[in-house]
């Protein structure tokens, strides 16, 4: 016959203690992992910067990752940058109207594609494009035993492998963010020329109104900032990469995640150390 | 080997009770639990053992690539395992290793392969000798010098083999690691490959340790074998001790044997 006895309150506070305990020990983990990558990743940005003086001793290198990873993001870049200008015209004509003058339509635009939309936007494509890229080669080179083979020759991957094409994501994410400006400025004028009803002449002088150098300043800080933490945290998740198709696999996504919320973070912190004071 | 002069006391790498684990997602995994082994300047020492049972990782521990969680690696009476020290110029372009896939540089031309090591640790190098040493060390390796311009994704899996052997040499190294150099080969290709390191050990004089679970291989370049059996080295000993061992371990890997009990019996 069954019998309903209550367990036992001392076996149960064990179970919870227990559980709680391997709780906290689990979240703790994870915390102390988590400090250890960003250390980690802090101390390898520093010898990778402390490389780029003999990585530009080799400009062969440079170009071929210049090319690879900057010349040909240009198409997407196009593409991206035309539309993003293009709804933003839209966007802000549709805010405008009866409240704003539309003088103001480009004023609005070139101040939204310059301090945010430009560089975010080109960072988060640009993560896609070439911190997966970085990520799933240098995680390929490491399940091929490539990278052990040159620390083997005594040719350190940190020069070889890292310097140039971070030293490249630093370079191009600058240029590639100023060319995607100028094209969204652009998809917006020819929208507003074309579908919205406002003159070029009224679009391009509130381009001119208000219009500040700080403004690139800061856009070209956001970007040269953004083509460091999307370069470095392409090496690195691809070098800390698992075995197999698996571990490329999540190396390219650990990669786009990661880049992807630290765009998001320093956009807010440049922000706020550039933008705060300044203007009032 | 025939005409090399080895010296029994002359102890280039020694390996002293080597223990590695790795975090599997079952745990941890004590791959190796004890590993003492001597390798003997000029010889040709073949460790074998079963597949995934840490033959590739005493190779990495002998080169630095992994750090032991104890005991010690010591080559050229150096202890190398400390976690602060590696002395690359020293040590490290000393060793070349041959790894088991080859792995050639994807992005580079089989001649830039060869001649990335060269270059680099060269500065100024003339690129005539480095176009020189690039053909000699192709005729070495049985390949025409036009093979110089193809890219590795064109080259066959022993023909990978043997221009990472050249990549190898380009640097002069004076101990050579192999890590399953005839895995995945025909019995033929294997045979050119075993060649090479018979070749290899004459011409240049190294130090060769050669991992392996082919016996055909081992028979043929040894001058001793080393059984890693459960994390420890069981047995070293000539080819022809292998041959005759009692040890039933050995017989029965040697003999390629599923149960232990068919062997004694």
């Amino acid at each position: 016959m069954a019998t309903n006895r209550l367990p036992d309150p001392v076996a149960v506070l064990e179970a919870v203690g227990e559980q709680t305990v391997r709780f906290f020990r689990k979240v703790v983990g994870t915390v102390l992992d988590m400090l250890a990558a960003v250390g980690g990743i802090f101390a390898m940005c520093g010898r990778i910067l402390w490389l780029f003086p003999q990585a530009l001793r080799d400009p062969g290198a440079v170009m071929k990752q210049a090319m690879d990873l900057g010349v040909a993001s240009l198409p997407l870049i196009f593409v991206t940058s035309l539309f993003v200008g293009m709804v933003s015209a839209v966007s802000a004509k549709y805010q405008f109207r009866n409240v704003v003058p539309l003088k103001y339509l480009g004023t609005s635009v070139t101040k939204l594609v310059l301090l945010e939309l430009g560089p975010v936007l080109t960072a988060l494509v640009m993560s896609g494009r070439i911190g997966s890229s970085i990520a799933a080669q240098i995680a390929t080179m490491k399940e091929k035993e490539e990278i052990d083979a040159m620390t083997v020759l005594d040719l350190p991957p940190l020069r070889y492998l890292a310097a140039p094409r971070i030293l490249v994501g630093i370079l191009a994410l600058p240029v590639l963010t100023t060319i995607s400006c100028f094209l969204a400025i652009a998809g917006a004028w020819g929208v507003c020329v074309i579908g919205l009803g406002v003159t070029s002449y009224t679009f391009l002088s509130g381009t001119r109104l208000f219009f500040s150098s700080y403004d690139v300043f800061v856009m070209e800080i956001k970007a040269l900032v953004f083509g460091l933490l999307i370069s470095l945290l392409g090496y690195y998740h691809g070098i800390h990469a698992g075995g197999g198709a698996k571990g490329v696999g999540e190396a390219t996504m650990k990669s786009v995640v990661s880049s992807s919320v630290m765009i998001l973070l320093f956009d807010f912190l440049i922000a706020f150390l550039l933008l705060r004071n300044t203007g009032s | 080997m025939p005409g090399v002069q080895i010296d029994p006391n002359d102890e280039i790498i020694q390996l002293r009770q080597l223990r590695k684990s790795f975090w599997t997602t079952d745990g941890e995994q004590q791959v190796l639990q004890d590993v003492t082994l001597s390798i003997r300047r000029g010889e040709t020492m073949v460790i074998i053992g079963v597949s995934g049972g840490g033959k590739s990782v005493i190779l990495k521990h002998m080169i630095g690539l992994l750090q032991p969680d104890g005991g010690e690696v010591v080559v050229e009476g150096r202890v190398i395992s400390t976690p602060n020290y590696f002395d690359a110029a020293t040590i490290r372009r000393k060793m070349g290793m041959l790894f088991q896939m080859g792995a050639l540089f994807d992005s580079m031309s089989v001649g830039e392969n060869i001649a990335f090591a060269l270059r680099e640790h060269n500065e100024g190098i003339p690129e005539d000798s480095v176009d020189e040493i690039v053909a000699r060390l192709l005729g070495l390796i049985n390949l025409n010098p036009a093979f110089a311009s193809k890219m590795p994704s064109e080259l066959s899996g022993g023909m990978k083999k043997r221009v990472s052997l050249a990549r190898t040499l380009a640097v002069e190294p004076e101990i050579v690691l192999y890590d399953e150099p005839t895995t995945g080969l025909d019995p033929i290709t294997a045979d050119v490959i075993n060649d090479l390191i018979l070749d290899t050990q004459k011409q240049f004089h190294v130090t060769s340790v050669v991992v392996t679970h082919d016996m055909v291989s081992a028979y043929k370049v040894a001058d001793r074998i080393a059984m890693l059996y459960q994390g420890h080295i069981i047995f070293v000993g000539t080819p022809d001790e292998v041959k005759n061992t009692r040890n039933p371990y050995v017989q029965q890997f040697v003999r390629g044997q599923r149960k232990l009990e068919s062997v004694a019996a």
